[in-house]
């Protein structure tokens, strides 16, 4: 059995791990707000990029349409853009996206396609690094969490866009954290190349569009721009959904502690009742003796 | 009452407007083009310019931005713009102070802002 000194050492280490994972908390929660207002804002835009892109591409003559919008015909070769976090520390969060990624590249390469693998964020790339580190093509740090810059969203963009052009890959799907609320996050799949294309439903915008400037000059501008902007909420999801995995697992994790010392003082108070009965025990039957 | 179009002005940071005028005047790369409501659906890629928003027969809005995407359907106009200020609401030292402070694009921007005022 323990001592009471070792009881007392235990009790103290769990409350300094509580301290810590609540202060963990309260930073996630301020940093939060501020990621949710921003994922939040920038959503009007980005449906309405990936509204407009989904009519283009259902418009789109296959045989004639920048193969950025309807693709190159082929899907051999797949490029999967992963985004996770650089920290850890956030429950699930990781782990799903490693998960996801996982299930998706075992399902493509059963299908016989190749894989290749652009991981932005410390967390996946480094777990999955064993098993598919050969697929990597790129693997990114520092470009999400707190603060996301669009500049980088474009630089990611005009990668994948080159990577394209060069036929490195026929197919790009993005996987990443989209945020739902502070306690949950939804694994998303968004295919970036070709741009997915609208529901048959959404056919009433009608008509062919008239285009100005002519038609491919305009597409050559616009597709890298929808791309980019693709990335930038993607990127703001994931850093939202991040710091709300953390704050829900800091939260956890506080409360767990606290119930551990709870626990842990009623076994220090047990044994030290215990020690004192004792005492008595052994002072009394001594007086009786005599 | 006339007919309106919808108009909706987004940027990556915010709606910026979103209301039935009955004429949009947005500055496209090919020269500044009005749209009334049922307008054939049009694509336009736009200059940094002013988009002038008329009700009644008047303007009553201005917005400066700085390039951007017009998507023109018979019923709306939605303007996809990376920046935009409101000229109307937008005070000329504080964007000096901004644009100060702001990389070169963006002062570029600014500047022009200020100038339009």
């Amino acid at each position: 059995m323990a001592s009471l000194k070792d009881l007392k050492t235990r009790i103290n280490s769990v409350k300094s791990t509580q301290k810590i994972t609540a202060a963990m908390k309260m930073v996630a929660a301020a940093k939060l707000r501020r990621a949710q207002e921003a994922a939040e804002s920038g959503r009007p835009y980005a449906d309405r990029m990936r509204g407009l892109i989904a009519n283009l591409a259902a418009k789109a003559d296959p045989s004639s349409a920048p193969a950025l919008l309807v693709g190159n015909g082929k899907s051999a070769s797949h490029l999967l853009v992963v985004i996770s976090a650089d920290r850890g520390l956030c429950g699930g969060f990781n782990g799903s996206i490693t998960r996801q990624t996982r299930a998706e590249v075992t399902r493509l390469t059963s299908e016989g396609k190749t894989v290749k693998l652009l991981m932005v964020g410390r967390k996946s790339a480094d777990s999955l690094r064993r098993e598919f580190g050969d697929r990597y093509i790129a693997s990114l740090e520092g470009i999400q969490g707190t603060s996301v810059a669009f500049s980088d969203a474009a630089d990611l963009g005009e990668t994948i866009r080159s990577g394209f052009e060069n036929g490195d890959f026929d197919i790009c799907t993005m996987i990443y954290n989209k945020f739902v609320n502070a306690i949950t996050q939804e694994v998303k799949l968004t295919q970036l190349i070709p741009a997915e294309v609208a529901d048959a439903g959404d056919g009433e915008a009608g008509g062919n569009y008239d285009y100005e400037p002519e038609e491919d000059e305009l597409l050559a501008s616009l597709l890298p721009r929808i791309i980019s902007t693709q990335i930038y909420s993607a990127l703001l999801e994931s850093s939202a959904a991040e710091l709300a995995a953390r704050m829900t697992a800091m939260d956890n994790a506080t409360r767990n502690a606290g119930e551990m010392i709870d626990r842990l003082t009623l076994v220090f108070n047990r044994t030290r009742q215990a020690a004192i009965t004792n005492e008595l025990i052994e002072i009394i039957s001594g007086a009786e003796a005599l | 009452m006339a007919e309106t179009t919808q108009l909706e002005l987004v940027t990556p940071a915010r709606v910026m407007a979103q209301k039935s005028v009955q004429m949009v005047v947005a500055p496209g790369v090919e020269g500044l083009f009005g749209v009334l409501p049922r307008h054939a659906p049009l694509l336009a890629d736009l200059a940094r310019g002013i988009v002038e928003v008329h009700e009644d027969g008047k303007v009553t809005d201005r917005f400066m931005i700085d390039g951007g995407l017009a998507d023109v359907s018979s019923e709306s106009v939605t303007i996809l713009a990376e920046r935009a200020i409101d000229l109307g609401t937008a005070d000329a030292a504080t964007l000096k102070v901004q644009a100060a402070a702001a990389n070169e694009a963006e002062a570029a921007f600014l500047k022009a802002v200020i100038e339009a005022l």
